[in-house]
């Protein structure tokens, strides 16, 4: 392979490479603002500079500059050489560039960061992005001194609504061009451009339109500073008294990876950011799945319920027992969720298959939606394909067979996992059966009908594995402890379980991992790994 | 290698001064005329305190601390000045229209040691002059109970809006709700010389003359 040096490293690179990007690749950092591996070359913020050295029996390029000197009190002529862009220089065959050892380098990069600087209004005290911002990161690396400009800076509109999800500061703006070119390149809605020339551009929406296309949220999360800020984030937590773990958005069937952001004193999710998959999300997020950590908090069901009166898990889950007892197997149906993990769903197949003894196994989830050829899916449920391939000896039949069922008095009772209907006008059908047994993270359909609802926790509380559309298997970690009496859902199957006279033993999420491993074999391998279903 | 000589192994050895341990003389022996040396410096403080009293002779309350003589005061009568650098309780400074100085950075928040600041921050709406410029403090919560009075939070302010010099000490209350200081009590104390105003010398967003003009009132 081709190989380059840079500072003191060989750095190994592909053809048609930049610098950047193979420095990037080899985890080496290039301070860069304009700059991003998902998107178009722009090289408009000079921040990611470096010298070349000339081949051999070259001259160097080098430029005539005036520099000011102290003793004699006047500018001398002074030469340097020619700096150029990482993002834009091609790499080629041992090529020797500098990036740290470079004099010249570590002041153009001072220089340019003062320049960005000038006209900063510097409100980091009330600026959402203090904290994870650029400006303040490389001031610290490459500047570290005062501002010397004592004029008054230029003003220009701040706090501009762009649209349902952003909103936009032109002061803090440096023009990177980062939400143009991700508006125009991945959401293919080229809706954002730069307007006037100098320190006095902006970003502006075109006339007559929103930023309002289904990505809005990534132009905040690819800006580097300030400028854009999210709506639904703003002002809500300071970025450093969050945590930070590696999950996967369980929006839809596309498994986007994500960082779920949480503020472990409130045990209160904030956020979500994109984590970089390039088989999956390449860097990307939709806005769907972005605000998708709402769900963590709202329209959840925090406690038992028998009959819609509260009561305690234990109490619930010994009701659920007495309903079922003495029902013949054949009579009980058991509704997997493809909203749920493959741990929650294997706990009640182990269930249904090993203890109740019933074949009757459904499957059901949330109605599908709205799709693109990016990254939204149109199944909006995280884990279809991972129960699919769990059922492997009887395949789960749809919602509408079940309700057949009910209607012809085959089936009586029902034990379901989930909260969401495909179809939630045939929720009325379950007044047919004479026990629904819910064990329901959200309101919805299935716990609306349920004579005993269980509390199960999300996905944020509980380690889970999740098997996307194209058949990865992902592990997505937890984030906060349960709320209110909620428990995961294995646990709950475990109890009713109990209850029922059997003896489950899942009391962690590695009991059930360790009992799956053989039957959904693949789907413990981790994240990124295919796990062997058939598409 | 190089040894270095009588360098003994293990901790160090411990070194200090003897000191000669009180001679049990046949006066001490004998206790009685011990006995009455103490109960000579006794009498001595008593008759002092008794005359000074008496007289009315009472020292500073400040400097008797350092001098001797009477070392206690009659406290919740009397009152010992606390410097002028005392830190009590908090206060949140006003604006000139009453409003709280605070921008809700949550810079207080984020030094504080103890955990006992909780700010909402809130955002001004569209049309209002201050939006973009600043945020304000929906709730302001101080915990008074968790508080250790560091006086972090007043040095880590950016807008001098969280003052702690109120000159009044942590006061006692029946239950730890009443502890909870909400927005409208910091802001209902006063500095001790009866300031409620924030010095801050900037300007106001939406004042005449602010620099933060947008740009159908700058031109460009």
């Amino acid at each position: 392979m081709s190989t380059f040096k840079l500072d003191d490293r060989t750095i190994e690179f592909q053809p048609g490479d930049t610098v950047i990007q193979a420095a990037h690749r080899a985890g080496i950092d290039i301070p860069h603002y304009c700059w991003h591996p998902g998107l178009s070359v722009a090289a408009n913020c000079r921040m990611c500079l470096v010298e070349v050295k000339p081949p051999p029996g070259r001259p160097a390029l080098m430029l005539s500059v005036l520099h000011w000197d102290e003793e004699q009190h006047e500018y001398v002529d002074q030469k340097k050489p020619k700096l150029q862009p990482a993002c834009q220089l091609g790499a080629s065959e041992g090529m020797e560039v500098m990036s740290q050892t470079s004099e010249h380098v570590a002041r153009a990069r001072a220089a340019v960061q003062e320049l960005l600087l000038l006209n900063h209004p510097v409100d980091c005290p009330i600026c959402d992005q203090a904290g994870e911002c650029r400006l303040q990161d490389y001031w610290l690396e490459h500047q570290g001194t005062k501002k010397r400009m004592r004029d008054e800076v230029i003003h220009k509109p701040k706090a501009q609504v762009f649209g349902p999800t952003i909103v936009y500061d032109a002061e803090r703006c440096i023009i990177c061009t980062r939400c143009v070119r991700f508006s125009a390149e991945v959401a293919k809605d080229p809706v954002l451009d730069v307007r006037e020339r100098g320190n006095l551009n902006e970003i502006v929406v075109s006339p007559g339109r929103e930023l309002d296309h289904p990505y809005t949220l990534m132009t905040e999360y690819v800006c580097p500073v300030g400028a854009l800020t999210s709506r639904d984030f703003r002002f809500k937590a300071r970025v450093w008294f969050l945590r930070s773990v590696r999950s996967v958005c369980v929006g839809c069937a596309t498994g986007c990876n994500a960082f779920t952001d949480y503020d472990p004193r409130s045990q209160e999710v904030h956020r979500y950011r994109p984590r970089e998959n390039l088989e999956v999300n390449q860097y990307w997020m939709c806005d769907e799945g972005m605000l998708d950590y709402r769900r963590i908090h709202d329209g959840r069901i925090l406690h038992a319920r028998v009959e819609g009166e509260r009561t305690s898990v234990e109490a619930a889950a010994k009701k659920a027992a007495k309903l079922l007892k003495g029902v013949p197997a054949d009579h009980i149906a058991v509704v997997l969720s493809a909203e749920h993990s493959n741990e929650d769903n294997f706990a009640l197949l182990t269930l249904a298959r090993d203890y109740l003894g019933t074949g009757h196994l459904f499957v059901s989830g949330r109605p599908s939606g709205e799709g693109d050829d990016v990254l939204r899916h149109r199944d909006k449920n995280p884990n279809t394909a991972g129960v699919t391939a769990m059922c492997t000896s009887t395949p789960p039949l749809s919602m509408p067979v079940l309700f057949k069922s009910l209607e012809e008095g085959r089936i009586t009772h029902v034990v379901a996992l989930g909260s969401q209907l495909p179809d939630a006008d045939k929720a009325p059908g379950f007044r047919r059966c004479k026990a629904l047994i819910a064990v329901s993270t959200h309101d919805g359909p299935i716990p609306e009908h349920a004579s005993v609802v269980l509390p199960a926790s999300s996905w944020a509380e509980s380690d889970g594995t999740f098997v996307s559309a194209n058949g990865l298997a992902q592990q997505s970690e937890r984030a906060i402890r349960p709320l209110g009496d909620s428990q995961p859902a294995f646990r709950l199957v475990t109890a009713l379980g109990a209850a029922l006279g059997h003896s489950l033993s899942f009391k962690q999420v590695a009991d059930v991992q360790r009992a799956m491993a053989p039957d959904a074999g693949a789907a413990l391998e981790g994240n990124a790994t295919p796990a062997g279903i058939s598409p | 290698m190089a040894v270095v000589p009588n360098t003994p192994l293990g901790p160090k050895q411990v070194t200090g001064k003897r000191v000669k341990r009180p001679e049990r003389t046949a006066s001490v022996q004998a206790y009685v005329p011990e006995l009455a040396k103490g109960i000579g410096i006794t009498l001595g403080h008593f008759f002092k305190n008794t005359k000074e009293m008496a007289l009315g002779q009472r020292n500073d309350p400040v400097l008797e601390g350092v001098e001797d003589g009477i070392n206690t005061i009659y406290y919740p009568e009397q009152r010992r000045p606390y410097p002028e650098r005392f830190r009590g309780l908090h206060r949140l400074t006003h604006r000139a229209d009453g409003s709280p100085r605070c921008v809700a950075c949550l810079c207080c928040s984020t030094a504080c040691p103890a955990q006992c600041i909780h700010i909402e921050a809130g955002e001004y709406p569209e049309g209002d002059p201050r939006r973009g410029y600043e945020r304000f403090p929906k709730r302001f919560v101080i915990d008074e109970l968790r508080c250790v009075f560091c006086g972090f939070c007043v040095e880590a302010c950016p807008c001098d809006a969280i003052r702690m010099d109120t000159g009044i000490h942590a006061t006692p209350y029946d239950s730890r709700e009443q502890f909870i200081y909400e927005k409208d009590i910091l802001m209902s104390f006063m500095g001790r010389d009866g300031s409620q105003q924030s010095e801050n010398p900037r300007h106001e967003p939406g004042d005449e003359g602010h620099p933060g003009i947008d740009r159908e009132r700058h031109g460009h």
